[in-house]
């Protein structure tokens, strides 16, 4: 290879006449020997390491699961959430102020964030505390609180973070809130995740429900569907969808490290297991390897996975939304912040599982939490500002924005968008639980959302997730 | 006592100070002005590996001997570790992923660091002295100097099994079985991002290599080339012996590379690796340890830490003494 490109120089030349050869020709034999090369060591490499498909019966269709056709993807998909990973904004008082600046650390960016400013903005005028709002994922979070806790120091005066972090931190790290906030003024059970006894070290801003299946009214118009009743009607629907010319699979899987499957799961327990079991589950008193848990898995969702009604999971925000709304498939499950993320969100359409007679059905909610630290050197200000999220006037600016629903109570549904009204009135009557995995926590939320990933692709190894899940719960 | 322990310090400190100053003004016999500017650069160095290098160091290696708790636990954080089936998993072999942490660095280890290595070396010899390679050479090179987190999130679009370049291509030979998202499926997820990784990688090797057969005099190929000896002859009694430094450095620094490797993985998959864990790997593991895990266990992230270091060192040692001897 080397003795190659060495010169054509004859024997006995002079080195000096050396010349290097050259010639387009070679360099585009060598690009494609490249390609080439290269393709073919890692298809057969991995073709023989490939996993061949589960043969099942589909339900739906030919179990497009695992094959896809060509791509058309909708350029109608409005911006997304985080723009940047870090941004700072400052606040201040139309007038002039003495007060100090507080710090607010919120997850907040992009479009997502232009709709919290109004709320930050009342905050101010009304109370001429300036605020600086930086933004800083609640991941990004988990890694840097813990050494500043360490070190008796904190990054915000109020900082908003999982449930399960301040539950974990809030004795040691955190200012008590019981005698800024009361349970009375809020949805039942919306302050259990930040307590611990009776304590709160947590407050609760709006939250994000997971009510259950969306899908675009003029889809189902065009094609003659309508939203079941009954667990018969959904599978039935799911069949026709299915036949559907153009559509790949009924259901598109959202996912990105695992959650929106977690939120497809849940939904499931807390519809044919009932909100007790989602309770039990999320406190530990029920075994995810119980024989009533597995029945849910094993007669409801893995028949649907294994026979290719969802889609194998794509990313959530950009893949499988544009698919979605591009009419690849009928039925998206996301939480009510997909109407933020939607060009039309009149044309948004939404249904739960339809709940067994006589069950005590859930609704997943999930909340925005903040919390105090101990180590502000601005507590009166950082308390009057929690107040102020928690409360009903704060909250009111907010779900006004869309994509939200107030956890104070009092907040009049005339004050939400239409399709979020359409969503708050679908907590009526069901109980309200909050996100499992969330609400746990640490590593078996990240467990969690592997092993779900894994049954999405191999519903046949439901026994081994389940006693992987169980394995990573903590010791109640 | 602990007067004259002070005074022992002062003393030998003064002492120091005198033989510095001594050095730098000239003064004193030449063999103490030589001690003297020894002491008087090697000790900011010193301070400076003692504080950022060695003072970390042995407070993780002391932490890995407590538990979450504070209490001393000796080396049970690492029989904790070595014993998890998060770190070896291979009950049941043969089966499907997740295999563990050690299993899946040492998979990155069988299969990166022979493609990488050889395909760099490849790619130096086909493109030396070929008019226009230093294009080809700069487009493979742009996947090192691309962030590996930034190569992860890569990873997800390229693998993707509705839009990925990979799946698309491998449904339109008729492969069908691999026109599906190699990230969420855990036998295709480790090797999807090993050959992703490859891809990042091969440019260093190739950099290193090209720069080894600048070195090289054109004198030794003529010579062989004059005496007719065969190509692949020439490669391997002249070309590649020739190449030894720069191999070394190329097998070390990948090895490295392959041990420590986290954030493509966490980029591409989540802090548990991916699909049923099928990618996980030692650093994430050790991340999740002391990031996810709540509340944070120090100890046992400590000791998959001091193991992995163990790992590095004890690689890196034995590739240098044995290349170097040889």
């Amino acid at each position: 290879m080397a003795g190659s490109s060495v010169g054509e120089g004859a024997p006995g030349e002079s080195t000096e006449r050396y010349r290097p050869p050259s010639g387009r020709s070679k360099l585009i034999i060598i690009v494609v020997a490249l390609l080439v090369v290269t393709n073919v060591v890692t298809g057969l490499t991995a073709f023989y390491l490939a996993q061949p498909p589960v043969a099942v019966t589909p339900l739906c269709g030919t179990g497009a699961s695992v094959r896809s056709a060509s791509v058309s993807t909708s350029g109608d998909i409005g911006a997304s959430g985080d723009a940047s990973p870090v941004f700072t904004v400052h606040f201040a008082p139309p007038y002039r102020t003495t007060q100090a600046t507080i710090t607010l650390i919120g997850p907040w960016a992009g479009s997502e964030f232009d709709h919290f400013k109004p709320v930050l903005e009342n905050f101010t005028t009304s109370t001429g505390i300036p605020v600086t709002y930086q933004q800083m994922r609640q991941e990004q979070l988990q890694q840097v609180l813990p050494a500043d806790f360490a070190t008796q120091t904190a990054p915000g005066d109020v900082i908003f973070m999982t449930s399960s972090f301040i539950k974990a931190n809030g004795p040691q790290h955190m200012i008590k809130v019981n005698a800024n906030i009361s349970d009375s003024d809020f949805l039942p059970g919306s302050l259990d995740p930040v307590k611990v006894g009776s304590d709160i070290y947590g407050g609760v801003y709006t939250g994000k429900v997971k009510p259950g299946f969306w899908y675009r009214k003029s889809f189902f118009q065009a094609h003659n569907l309508t939203v079941p009743t009954t667990y018969a009607e959904f599978k039935s629907l799911l069949v026709t969808i299915s036949k559907i010319k153009g559509i790949r699979t009924p259901i598109v899987s959202g996912d990105s490290v695992g959650w929106p499957l977690s939120d497809v799961t849940e939904h499931f327990i807390a519809t044919y297991g009932g909100a007790s079991m989602h309770r039990a589950l999320t406190n530990g008193t029920k075994r995810w390897t119980d024989t009533d848990v597995r029945a849910v898995f094993a007669d409801r969702l893995v028949p649907l996975l294994a026979g290719g009604c969802f889609s194998e999971p794509l990313e959530w925000n950009t893949v499988a939304l544009a698919n979605w709304w591009g009419g690849l498939h009928a039925l998206y499950f996301m939480g009510s912040w997909i109407t933020g993320l939607v060009d039309n969100a009149t044309d948004l359409g939404v249904f739960s599982l339809p709940p067994p007679t006589g069950t005590t059905t859930g609704i997943v909610f999930g909340g925005d939490y903040f919390f105090v630290p101990k180590y502000t050197t601005h507590q009166t200000e950082a308390l009057i500002l929690l107040k102020y999220l928690a409360s009903k006037d704060g909250q009111t600016i907010q779900v006004k924005q869309g994509g939200h629903i107030a956890t104070a109570l009092g907040v009049p549904l005339s004050d939400y968008p239409t399709v979020d009204r359409g969503v708050a009135q679908l907590m009526n009557g069901v109980v309200i639980l909050s996100d499992l995995d969330d609400t746990i926590g640490g590593t078996f939320q990240t467990n969690f959302w592997s092993q779900l990933q894994l049954l999405w692709v191999s519903p046949n190894q439901l026994d081994s997730v389940l006693a992987a899940i169980q394995a990573k719960m903590p010791a109640s | 006592m602990r007067r004259l322990r002070i005074e022992g310090v002062t003393g030998l400190l003064r002492k120091l100070r005198d033989r510095v100053s001594g050095a730098l003004r000239g003064r004193g016999s030449p063999r103490a002005r030589k001690a003297g500017l020894r002491i008087a650069f090697f000790t900011p160095a010193l301070l400076l590996i003692m504080l950022f290098v060695a003072y970390p160091v042995l407070t993780t290696i002391g932490v890995s001997f407590f538990d979450a708790n504070g209490r001393f636990v000796g080396l049970g954080n690492y029989q904790q570790v070595l014993g998890s089936p998060d770190t070896i998993n291979l009950n049941g072999f043969p089966k499907p992923p997740p295999y563990g942490t050690l299993i899946n660095n040492a998979v990155w280890i069988a299969i990166h660091l022979p493609l990488s290595m050889f395909l760099g070396l490849w790619l130096a010899l086909v493109l030396r002295e070929v008019r226009g390679s230093s294009w080809v050479k700069t487009a493979i090179f742009i996947g090192m100097v691309t962030p590996l987190i930034i190569g992860g999130i890569m990873m997800l679009y390229i693998y993707d099994g509705s839009i990925g370049v990979v799946p698309r291509f491998f449904d339109a030979i008729g492969i069908h079985s691999l026109g599906v998202g190699w990230l969420q499926r855990p036998t295709t997820l480790l090797f999807g991002l090993i050959f992703g990784s490859v891809w990042l990688w091969t440019g260093f090797s190739m950099i290193v290599y090209s720069a080894g057969l600048t070195t090289i005099p054109k004198e030794y190929w003529e010579a062989a080339k004059i005496d007719g000896t065969p190509t692949f002859r020439t490669f391997t009694q002249i070309t590649f012996p020739l190449l030894k430094p720069m191999t070394i450095v190329v097998f070390t620094m990948s090895i490295l590379y392959e041990l420590k490797i986290f954030d493509l993985v966490y980029g591409a998959t989540n802090p548990q690796g991916g699909v049923g864990g099928a990618a996980d790997v030692l650093a994430l593991q050790m991340f999740r340890e002391a990031f996810v895990q709540l509340p944070a266990d120090y100890g046992t992230a400590a000791a998959v830490a001091t193991f992995l270091s163990l790992l590095t060192l004890t690689a890196t040692v034995m590739t240098i003494r044995y290349m170097v001897k040889r």
